[in-house]
Order: C-alpha cells, then sequence, then structure tokens
C-alpha cells in the first residue's frame, strides 16, 4: 500500500505538466504543488486514513482531466442553476443570478482560494485547478430561492476533476446553497468547497452525493462562521468505489450557531467515509451534529466526528449523535466520536450506536400482512426519517425522499 | 478552624509514599545490550529457552519505531540511560522465610501499609474452613524494584491447590505452565513497550487456580520502584483453568524524584472455559511535581484472553504516573465469554494520561461493558482511547461503553476517542460520552447545607466515580477513595 501511495503521488505529480489557466491562479497553483511534493499520500498507516485505502485509485484517476462540452440531464430542484461539468466553471456572463449574487472566477482573487486545512488532496485540487468559482452574496441580500451548483463527473475512463468553490456570504445575508454531486462515469471528483458566512449571516447548505458506484470522490468541505452566524447543513451521501469526505467546521467568532445532519448509505460494495470536525475557537457557540449510516451487503461506512474545544471557548455547547444500521454481516461500519476539549466550562456529549433492524418490529409489520421488503423498507425509512422532515426546503426533500427510499431497497 | 493550617499540611503530604528506603542494592549500570538480557537471564538462573526468548524480543524491539500515537508528549527516552535490573543486596541469596528478609524492606511495605507478616495476618484465619472475609485476608506477592521480596500466605494457598509465586520461581518450578502461557496473550513483538519488557522482564506474579478451584483468598502484588535511574519491568501471567475463580489485586507507588523513570510492564491473563478473573489495579506512582517534573512514565500492555463462557473484569483506578499509557484489553474468543473494563483515571499538575479499552469480540454471544471516569484538574491532559471490535463471526455481540470526564479548572484538558468497528449485524453497540464540569447547583446545595467546598467536590466526584468503586474489592475501594481526596487537595480553586 505505501507503494501504491508513493506511485500514485507521483503520477499525479507528473500529470500536472499540461495544466494551464487563468493567469491570476498561477502563484496559488504553484505554491500547491509546492505542498503536494512535500507530503505523502495516506496509506493505511495514516491514521486519518485507517479505514479507507486508496487501492480504488489506478494512477490514471490523478490525471487531470480536459474540458469536456457533455451536458447531460439534470436534475431540476428550481432555483438559479449553475453547472460545472468535470470541474470546469461555466460561461459566468452567462449566468442569469438573483439579486444579490455576484458570481467571480476564483482566479480574480487568489487570496480567497486559500483553506484552512491542507491535505494531500486539497494541494492536488490546488496545483491541478484552471479556475475555481467564487459566489459572493452582498451583505444585507435575502436571496430568492435556491441556488442550486451541479458538479457534473463526465467521461468514461480513469482521469480526475477538481472543482474548487469558494461562498462568501456577507454580513445579514440570507442564502440556500444546494451543492449537487451527479454522473455516472468512473473519474475521480476531488471536490474542495469553502462557505464562509459573515456576521449574522443565514446560510441552508445541502450536499447531496448521488453518483454512480463507479465513481470516486474526495472531497473537503470547509465553514467559517463569523459573529451570530447560523448554518444549517445537510448531507445526503451514498457510498460509491471511494467516497471519502472531510467536512471542517470553525466556529471563529462568538455567538455563532452550526447544525449539521447527514445521512450517508453504503450498500452493494460501496465504500463511504466521513471525517466530520467541528472547531471551538472561541466563547459561546452551539454545534449540533446529528449523522446516520447505514452499510448493507458489502459496503464499509466509516464516520469519524470529532469536536475540539479549544481552551478559550468557555460557554461552548457541542453535540454529536451518530447513530448507525448494520444490514449484513459483509458490511462494515467504524465510527469514532471524538472529544477533545481544553476548556471546564462546555457542555459536551456525544453518542454513537451500532444496531440491526429490530427484529420485532420486523415481525410485527410482517404479521400485518407487508413484504419484507416493504418492511425493510419502512424500517430503514423510520431510522432516517426524522433527518428527512427535518429539510425546509420542499424541492430538496421532495428530490431526496425517492432516491433515499431507491437507494435502501437496492439489494433487498 | 484551622482549615488553613490543615489544608497546607495535607496539599504537602500530598504524596504519602514519596520516601525512599535506604537498603543496599545490587544495581545494574545503565545501558541496554545483549549481555544485560544474558546477564539478568543468568541472575535468574533461567533455562536456555526462556534467554533465547528475551533475546528474541529484544531483536524484535531494535527493530520497532517508537509509538507516537497517544494523545502524549515527553521528550525522547533515552533507553541506554536506564538500569534494567536493581535488587536490594540482601536478596542476592535468597531468604528462605519472610524472617530472612531485609527488615529494611519490609519496614518499607509496613510503611505503605501493606503487611508482608504472615504471622500477624493469619490471627485473622483461626478457622480456615470458614468462608473468607475481612481485610486481613489478602495473599500479597511484594516487588521491590527487580525481584520479589516475599510472597504471603503461600502453603495456605498450595493447600487449594493455587499457585501464587514470583515469576521467577514459577520459571524454575512450574517450567511447563510457564512455556505454555508466557507470551500467549501479549507476544514479544506485540508492541514497542511489551517488546522491551519480554527483553528485559525483572518479576513479576505467576499466578495458576486448577480446574474448578474457587481462589480462597484475594491475591495482591505491590509494586514498588526505589532505586533511582532505574526501570521497572515486572511480568505477571494469571491462569485460570476451567470453572475457576480468582480476585486479583495490584498497587504500586515510588519514591518521589526530579527525574523520569520507567515502567513498563506486561500483564497476560488466560480465562480457560467457564473461568473468572478479576484484575483490580490502584496505580499510584508517583505523579512529578506541580511544575511537571518527575514522575514515572508508565506505558504499560495488559491484555486477557476469554474461552468460552469465561469473564474477564478490569477495574484500575489511576491516580499516579507523570504519563499513563494503558489499555487493559480483552480478547472475548470464546462464545458467551464476557468482558468488562471500569476505570477511573484521576491527572493533575502537569500528568498526562491516554488509558482505555480494547473489547475484541470473536465468539457468539459475546458481552462487553466499559464504564471509564476521568478527571482532570491543573494542567493535566486526560484521554480515553478505546476500541470495540465485533468481528462477522460474533453473533449477537453486544457492547456497551460509557465514558465521562470532568473538569476542574480551565487549563485541563479531557479527551474522548473511541474506535467502534462492527462487522456483524446482530451485534448492538452503544457508546456514550458527556464532559462537564462540577455543577454551580450541586456545590450550591453541598455548601448551604454547610459543607465547605473543598469537600463537597470531594463528594460530588467520589458520586461521579461511584459505579467504579463498587466494582473493586472492599479494602481497594475504601483506599481509593481515600487516594482520590488527596489527589484532589488543593486541586480545587
Amino acid at each position: 500500500m505505501v507503494v501504491h501511495a508513493a506511485e500514485l503521488k507521483q503520477a499525479a505529480i507528473q500529470g500536472l505538466t499540461h495544466v494551464t489557466g487563468a493567469d491570476g491562479l498561477a502563484d496559488f497553483r504553484a505554491h500547491a504543488r509546492d505542498t503536494l511534493a512535500a507530503v505523502a499520500f495516506p496509506d493505511r498507516k495514516t491514521e486519518d486514513w485507517k479505514y479507507t485505502s486508496l487501492k480504488a485509485l489506478e494512477k490514471d484517476h490523478v490525471r487531470v482531466l480536459a474540458a469536456s462540452t457533455d451536458t447531460p440531464a439534470l436534475p431540476d430542484l428550481g432555483g438559479t442553476q449553475v453547472v460545472l461539468v468535470n470541474g470546469q466553471i461555466p460561461d459566468l456572463d452567462s449566468l442569469a443570478l438573483p439579486a444579490g449574487v455576484i458570481a467571480q472566477p476564483l482566479s480574480s482573487h487568489q487570496d480567497k482560494a486559500t483553506t484552512d486545512m491542507v491535505g494531500p488532496f486539497t494541494a492536488l485540487n490546488g496545483a491541478a485547478l484552471s479556475d475555481g468559482l467564487l459566489l459572493s452574496i452582498t451583505a444585507g441580500a435575502d436571496v430568492d430561492g435556491l441556488i442550486h451548483i451541479v458538479h457534473v463527473a463526465s467521461g468514461t475512463q480513469a482521469a480526475s476533476a477538481h472543482p474548487r468553490l469558494v461562498i462568501e456570504v456577507g454580513s445579514n445575508a440570507r442564502v440556500t446553497l444546494v451543492e449537487h454531486y451527479i454522473g455516472s462515469s468512473p473519474i475521480l471528483t476531488n471536490a474542495v468547497t469553502r462557505i464562509d458566512a459573515h456576521c449574522n449571516s443565514q446560510v441552508t447548505h445541502y450536499r447531496l452525493q448521488s453518483e454512480g458506484s463507479e465513481a470516486r470522490h474526495i472531497g473537503l468541505l470547509e465553514f467559517e462562521l463569523a459573529r451570530d452566524a447560523r448554518v444549517t447543513s445537510f448531507q445526503f451521501m451514498q457510498g460509491c468505489a471511494l467516497r471519502r469526505n472531510d467536512v471542517h467546521a470553525v466556529m471563529a467568532e462568538s455567538g455563532s450557531d452550526l447544525r449539521m445532519k447527514g445521512i450517508f448509505l453504503a450498500r452493494g460494495k460501496s465504500h463511504i467515509d466521513n471525517h466530520v470536525c467541528v472547531e471551538h475557537r472561541v466563547p459561546n457557540c452551539e454545534s449540533d451534529q446529528v449523522y446516520k449510516g447505514i452499510a448493507g451487503e458489502h459496503g464499509r461506512a466509516v464516520f469519524n466526528g470529532r469536536i475540539h474545544i479549544h481552551d478559550g471557548a468557555s460557554g461552548t455547547n457541542a453535540e454529536l449523535s451518530n447513530k448507525n444500521l448494520l444490514l449484513s454481516n459483509t458490511a462494515e461500519i467504524d465510527t469514532k466520536p471524538e472529544l477533545e476539549i481544553y476548556n471546564d466550562d462546555v457542555k459536551c456529549a456525544h453518542g454513537t450506536t451500532v444496531g440491526q433492524m429490530d427484529a420485532t418490529q420486523l415481525f410485527y409489520l410482517r404479521s400485518r400482512g407487508i413484504s419484507e421488503i416493504d418492511a425493510k423498507r419502512m424500517l430503514g425509512t423510520g431510522f432516517v426519517n426524522e433527518l428527512l422532515l427535518a429539510i425546509p426546503d420542499d424541492a430538496v426533500q421532495a428530490w431526496v425522499t425517492p432516491w433515499l427510499a431507491d437507494a435502501l431497497t437496492e439489494g433487498l | 478552624m484551622s482549615t488553613q493550617a490543615e489544608l497546607e499540611k495535607l496539599v504537602k503530604a500530598d504524596y504519602a509514599a514519596g520516601f525512599t528506603t535506604d537498603v543496599e542494592s545490587d544495581t545494574l549500570p545503565p545501558g541496554l545490550n545483549e549481555d544485560v538480557i544474558r546477564f539478568i537471564s543468568a541472575k535468574k538462573g533461567e533455562p536456555q529457552w526462556l534467554l533465547d526468548w528475551r533475546l528474541e524480543a529484544y531483536r524484535k524491539w531494535q527493530d520497532m519505531p517508537h509509538p507516537n500515537w497517544a494523545h502524549i508528549q515527553h521528550p525522547p527516552i533515552d533507553y541506554n540511560a536506564v538500569s534494567y535490573y536493581s535488587a536490594p543486596k540482601s536478596m542476592a541469596d535468597g531468604p528462605k522465610s519472610l524472617d530472612e528478609v531485609d527488615p529494611e524492606l519490609l519496614r518499607t511495605y509496613e510503611k505503605l501499609g501493606i503487611p508482608l507478616h504472615e504471622q500477624e495476618m493469619l490471627a485473622g484465619v483461626q478457622n480456615p474452613t470458614a468462608p473468607v472475609t475481612g481485610s486481613s485476608n489478602v495473599a500479597v506477592d511484594a516487588v521491590f524494584d527487580s525481584v520479589s521480596v516475599g510472597t504471603t500466605f503461600k502453603a495456605k494457598l498450595k493447600e487449594a491447590g493455587v499457585i501464587f509465586c514470583s515469576i521467577s520461581e514459577a520459571v524454575k518450578d512450574y517450567p511447563q505452565l510457564v512455556k505454555k502461557y508466557l507470551g500467549s496473550v501479549v507476544p514479544q513483538g506485540d508492541n514497542f513497550y511489551a517488546a522491551l519488557n519480554s527483553a528485559v522482564f525483572s518479576d513479576g506474579s505467576f499466578v495458576y487456580i486448577p480446574k474448578g478451584v474457587r481462589c480462597p483468598m484475594e491475591l495482591s502484588t505491590y509494586f514498588r520502584i526505589n532505586e533511582a535511574n532505574t526501570g521497572q519491568f515486572e511480568r505477571t501471567l494469571i491462569v485460570a483453568d476451567e470453572g475457576s475463580h480468582v480476585s486479583y489485586l495490584e498497587g504500586c507507588t515510588a519514591p518521589m524524584r526530579d527525574e523520569n523513570q520507567l515502567h513498563a510492564a506486561v500483564v497476560e491473563l488466560v480465562a480457560l472455559p467457564g473461568a473468572e478473573i478479576k484484575y483490580s489495579t490502584v496505580q499510584n506512582w508517583y505523579p512529578g511535581d506541580e511544575e511537571g517534573r518527575g514522575g514515572i512514565y508508565n506505558f504499560v500492555t495488559k491484555r486477557g484472553v476469554c474461552h468460552d463462557n469465561a469473564k474477564i473484569s478490569w477495574t484500575q483506578v489511576e491516580t499516579g504516573s507523570a504519563i499513563t499509557w494503558k489499555y487493559p484489553s480483552v480478547v472475548l474468543r470464546g462464545d458467551n465469554s464476557i468482558g468488562e473494563f471500569y476505570s477511573v483515571a484521576l491527572t493533575r499538575y502537569k500528568q498526562q494520561a491516554d488509558t482505555g479499552t480494547k473489547m475484541i469480540h470473536l465468539g457468539k454471544n459475546t458481552k462487553s461493558t466499559i464504564i471509564s471516569k476521568g478527571i482532570s484538574a491543573g494542567r493535566s491532559q486526560n484521554a480515553y482511547r478505546g476500541l470495540v471490535r465485533i468481528s462477522p463471526r460474533a453473533d449477537n455481540a453486544r457492547n456497551f461503553t460509557q465514558c465521562d470526564s470532568l473538569l476542574l479548572g480551565d487549563t485541563c484538558g479531557a479527551h474522548t476517542f473511541p474506535y467502534i468497528e462492527s462487522r456483524n449485524p446482530s451485534a448492538t453497540l452503544e457508546h456514550e460520552a458527556t464532559t462537564s464540569k462540577v455543577s454551580d447547583d450541586q456545590l450550591f446545595l453541598c455548601r448551604q447545607r454547610g459543607i465547605d467546598t473543598e469537600k463537597a467536590v470531594s463528594m460530588i466526584v467520589n458520586g461521579f466515580c461511584k459505579e467504579v468503586f463498587k466494582e473493586l474489592p472492599m479494602e481497594f475501594a475504601v483506599e481509593a477513595g481515600k487516594l482520590l481526596e488527596v489527589s484532589l487537595e488543593g486541586a480545587v480553586g
């Protein structure tokens, strides 16, 4: 495995030679390339990648993909659609954006492209970036409808796409964002998204990941919350050949409030790994996370939820709940809720369970003439329903509900 | 009231076991190489196979990287600055009975409150057939630096067929048993410190409980580091044969010194079908002073294997050591076996603890319970690190884990790193953790009833640990409660 990781890294660096693009990012790219050269690709000995191997990646997967002109069928959630095919930003002038939203190429604001966390794949994203998308919500704007950002993975051969999205939500602004990943191609999507919520802003964020089973996805999602900012993030994720999501949220100023709710599924032979870290750096912030996982057949679901409370962060209230359903004894669930606390004036709790469908509940439904498949689907839906019902936007709920029902019955 | 004066006295007397004993000792110069291992082995008159076993461990150890994954920080340890063997000189010829033991040594144990003298203790057991009760019924093996200085109640235990002696004696007297089980649970190359221990282990206790025997009394080992610049590497092996039962206690202290001393022990438990082993530890090695100077580096590997219907229960109260790195584990190999882990870890000053357990479920219908209570004060760091693994074969496995942390002061840290790996859909696992400080409401209630803050905090902390203390044998529970109280003196501002 160590050999494989080193070879991948070598291939990634070699694959960068033809990367060109907007000149505004030249320094950023060069810096990312240096970082990439300095960090090792993870192998099984890397603690953060203990349960996820890169063996689903071939050397071709780190080859940077040329632009594609495909226009696949897109899901319609209403609102404004921004489509990135294989990480390439669209023609920004032709976008019809609602009032208060400004789209710019990231190359015009190189300084905003940086992230807090820099791992090998984030560095690869930076080094391979042709251009990113910077969406700014002007201060005080109350944006109408959803902003539906669709990432399409297109292509039939192993290669990689590197989308980078930076969203700045100005003070007192309100916005609903949907990050939607689709496509049935075997390419590696190595995505980086950063959302900055300024003072007293309110962000509702959805992350829908429904790529096909052949897809490879490695993604970093970063939040930074300023004073009194409120962020609610819903994450619905389906396993694929390799899916690794890192979510890193920083409570940077007092009074901020973060809620994250997620459902992750690993059915068939799929793999999904979620690493979520919430960092409380300042006093009096609140965070609440609820994640539910389901693994069946040969699937493997990994969850690592970390709450880090710095020594100055008194008055913190942080909670994490991770419940998992294991449907088969060839599937596996690995969960690790971590607390790292350096302050006494806090209220912190986490809870984790791993269990199966309750035999008595199943019997109850069967005894009333409900088929086993239906009964299992009902119990599965019941398990995640509280998160489905919490979705405030009807269009998203209408998309998630059947998608989840399909995912739940798959293989039953 | 002279509370202030009393408090000061208590704070200063906080580490009561911090004295040194003036006995002449036979100490090997610092350094580690194959000759040192040969010397230790020869000194103990060990058979060739054991020397080979040690050398193999040493060779493995040399190739192992120093582990750095734990949530602890310490300057690199120079393994060549440690002396690997130290024995009180008067032990050189081996005492025939306790009467021949250096009275200075016996006084040490007396000071620590461990009565070694059988005669005194026998006074409590006039009728040997009567059911065993009371604190006087504890057989003790005392380990001073590298050697066992005496084991009490040997004869009485022998009547029941129980073997309880130092591991050096066991190698001579029961080589078959030792050869069969030594390293069967913690192999030589298991981890860095276990490999080091396997190479240089000097003494420790050996227990064998024959089939169907319920050990008539509590067995206990008391470890004491005395000599400066030495490390203590003891090895304990407990084998409970089919259907037997044993309760084993372990206590440790060391003098107050400015330099750090190394303690790397290995404990192996084997619970054969239907057997039950209860292993309790009160660890009170010198924790270092307020500035973090001195103290014991405690790197311990403890593991037990449960066969069918067997049960292993670990209970630990960890108040000492500058660094604690310890994960008593249970491999639930047999069907219907049970593993338990109850722990209280208290850290203060600049102590660092990274402790927890591993429960490996391999058999069907296996059950495990983990209750861990961490208390941090001062500028200490206290981490729970645990692993619960359910293998695909472990149908209907069940685990419950609870780890609670209590923070006293805003400069300490409490951390939780639980690994949960499930590969069987019929298994049920639950994990919950909370972190909080002593609640103002509880404090107010106590203060209102005329209980001073110090006492109130101590009461609340005691209540916080109750679930674990009730698992300890009675004499130990009292000691543990007192230890906690003393450790907390002055920690509450």
